[in-house]
């Protein structure tokens, strides 16, 4: 039997994390309803998943989108740059709390690995998605994906 | 990013003159947070810019819509805390001493989405035995009434004041959220009511919650309201409103009682029935002793209050 | 009052002290269990810990163990502050000896909610 993640609930995580830590008020994420974007500078974190169910939950964004993700979380001002490290230790973060709470969907309880973050999409040898979400974060594109470890 | 002492000033006074509740300073981010959206709504920069015009161009509709912003009911699980650690340990012994029966009835009134009735049946779970605890929960809108009957929260709305042992012991996990037991569910009725109607089927109460709700109402109908409320309360009945409201120089058919940190509202108690509670037992439930790996969640503390009080 | 930060992510520590000075607190840091002990022998206890759970070194479960086992940290309130959602491993931080549990992502209305639970900061005065 598949282990099967709601894209709904992964939504809620998501809008979760934006209304209480990224913004601090709700309604600032909605669906991405135009076609899937072509990156043009892409930055990915992820974090693993371990246990009765093993996979792989990873944030894509552009390296713009994922600087103003940095800046909120760590209150920057909106022109101040980003450095690798604080950009690193951000996204992040992002993903340990996307990552977590993916964690908690699933019906066994499993254990997660430390976040890593890359400017190359990760590969995760014969996995495949099993959900996928896109978010507008202020006209801004933010992919959430789940894969199934083989 | 913060609002300026002039800016927290200001709308502190409106909101005190508004609604008698008062923001203390260490409030103003609750006044950035509440005020961000009208600002922007307005097409300004920040609260700062907003409030500045909102003094300059005094309008009575703004004005309200400020208060409104910073007066609307949080939704949080045992709100205030104190109330609901006086319910367990003075008004529910009183009642007990009372000998009235065996059936505890509470009326929450304006309830919400839920969090209020389904904190005091958790908050009695071991102090009225089942099925000894009706509890009536009464709002205007039936479409927040429907939210509270599924009793199904966010993880954020669960996060909003939910001692994390009675979180594990009345809810599970679902999906992303959580779900109130059915045990704690089937203690609550949701009813549609309108305070300015006669009260509700169900009474007489022996407590009634009415929170953070008159400051929506005029004087008139405030006095109005707790009328009915004090109609609908046993004689000796108590009644908990929220932590800046008091009936007194409202309405004078209620006696305000101070227990531990909450003062509550006291309807005049047959002769033999003392309106002063007896010595409440402490508080403080004894911590569980220390065990590497899972303890049964029986003996994980139900207290509200933790590390508080040592 | 004084808080101690225990976080691997320097991005989470700096959202937890923020929170916590707007609230009233002064806050020190850790990065991890053992980093947490190790500053904690050296001087007075803190009223709070904020602990995450999955760190290197010392996770969050291990310190909170460590920590109600020591007679020199009993007055130090311990919540912790972490991604682990499922209610086994809330039932497991309990029983360890947590005080409180706080699930992220959380609100700074969150953070004040638990801590006048926990009797931390004082609740509105009453009429």
């Amino acid at each position: 039997m598949s282990t099967v993640i709601a894209g709904d609930d992964v939504y809620a995580i998501a809008e979760d994390l934006f209304a209480a830590m990224v913004d601090g008020e709700p309604g600032t994420v909605r669906p991405w309803t135009a076609p899937v974007p072509d990156w043009a500078d892409p930055v990915h974190a992820w974090v693993d998943l371990h246990g009765a169910w093993s996979g792989r939950a990873v944030v894509t964004t552009e390296r713009t989108t994922a600087d103003d993700l940095a800046r909120a979380l760590l209150g920057l001002p909106a022109d101040e740059p980003v450095a690798d490290e604080d950009l690193q230790d951000a996204f992040g973060e992002v993903a340990n709390v996307v990552g977590g709470n993916v964690k908690s969907l699933l019906p066994i309880t499993g254990t997660m690995g430390l976040p890593q973050v890359a400017h190359v999409a990760p590969v995760l040898p014969g996995s495949s998605v099993i959900t996928q979400v896109l978010l507008d974060w202020g006209g801004r594109a933010l992919e959430l994906t789940v894969r199934d470890a083989p | 990013m913060t609002v300026s002492a002039g800016t927290f000033a200001f709308v502190a006074d409106l909101v005190r003159r508004r609604s008698a509740i008062v923001l203390e300073p260490g409030k103003e981010y609750l006044v950035e947070s509440r005020l961000l959206p009208l600002a922007r709504d307005a097409g300004h920069a920040d609260v700062d810019a907003y409030v500045s015009r909102v003094r300059r161009a005094p309008d009575e509709a703004v004005h309200d819509a400020v208060v409104e912003a910073l007066t609307t009911n949080e939704t949080s699980w045992f709100r205030d805390v104190g109330p609901f650690d006086a319910l367990r340990d003075h008004i529910v012994p009183a009642w007990r001493d009372a000998g009235r029966g065996t059936r505890l009835r509470v009326w929450s009134a304006a309830c919400s989405t839920g969090q209020e009735p389904y904190s005091i049946a958790m908050a009695l779970a071991d102090h009225v035995p089942a099925p000894g605890l009706d509890v009536l929960a009464t709002d205007l809108s039936e479409q927040v009434l429907e939210r509270a009957r599924r009793g199904l929260y966010s993880q954020l709305e669960v996060n909003r004041g939910m001692p994390a042992p009675l979180l594990v012991r009345h809810l599970t996990r679902v999906g992303s959220g959580w779900q109130v037991a059915d045990d704690v569910r089937r203690a609550v009725t949701f009813r549609r009511h309108n305070l300015l109607d006669a009260p509700p089927v169900g009474g007489p109460f022996d407590i009634v919650f009415l929170r953070n709700v008159l400051i929506y109402f005029d004087p008139v109908a405030k006095r109005a309201v707790l009328e009915r409320v004090r109609g609908a309360l046993r004689p000796g009945g108590w009644l908990v409103l929220g932590a800046a409201e008091t009936t007194v120089g409202v309405h004078d058919g209620f006696e305000r009682v101070v227990l531990g940190r909450t003062a509550v509202y006291r309807v005049g108690a047959p002769a033999r029935q003392p309106l002063i509670p007896s010595p409440a037992s402490s508080p403080v439930a004894p911590r569980p002793p220390v065990t590497a790996g899972t303890a049964p969640v029986s003996t994980v503390p139900t207290t509200i209050r933790g590390a508080g009080l040592r | 009052m004084r808080a101690l930060v225990i976080d691997d992510s320097r991005t989470m520590r700096r959202i937890v002290a923020r929170t916590l000075h707007d609230l009233g607190f002064e806050t020190l840091e850790a990065e991890h269990g053992q980093h947490a002990l190790d500053m904690l022998a050296e001087g007075p206890a803190p009223d709070l810990a904020c602990i995450d759970w999955n760190m290197p070194v010392m996770d969050g479960l291990t310190f909170v163990m460590q920590a109600r086992a020591n007679p020199d940290l009993r007055g130090m309130t311990l919540m912790m502050v972490t991604t682990e959602s499922e209610q086994s491993q809330i039932v497991r931080a309990l029983a360890a000896g947590a005080h409180e549990y706080l699930i992220k992502p959380f609100s700074t209305d969150a953070v004040r909610d638990k801590l006048e639970l926990l009797g931390l900061l004082p609740v509105e005065e009453h009429a």
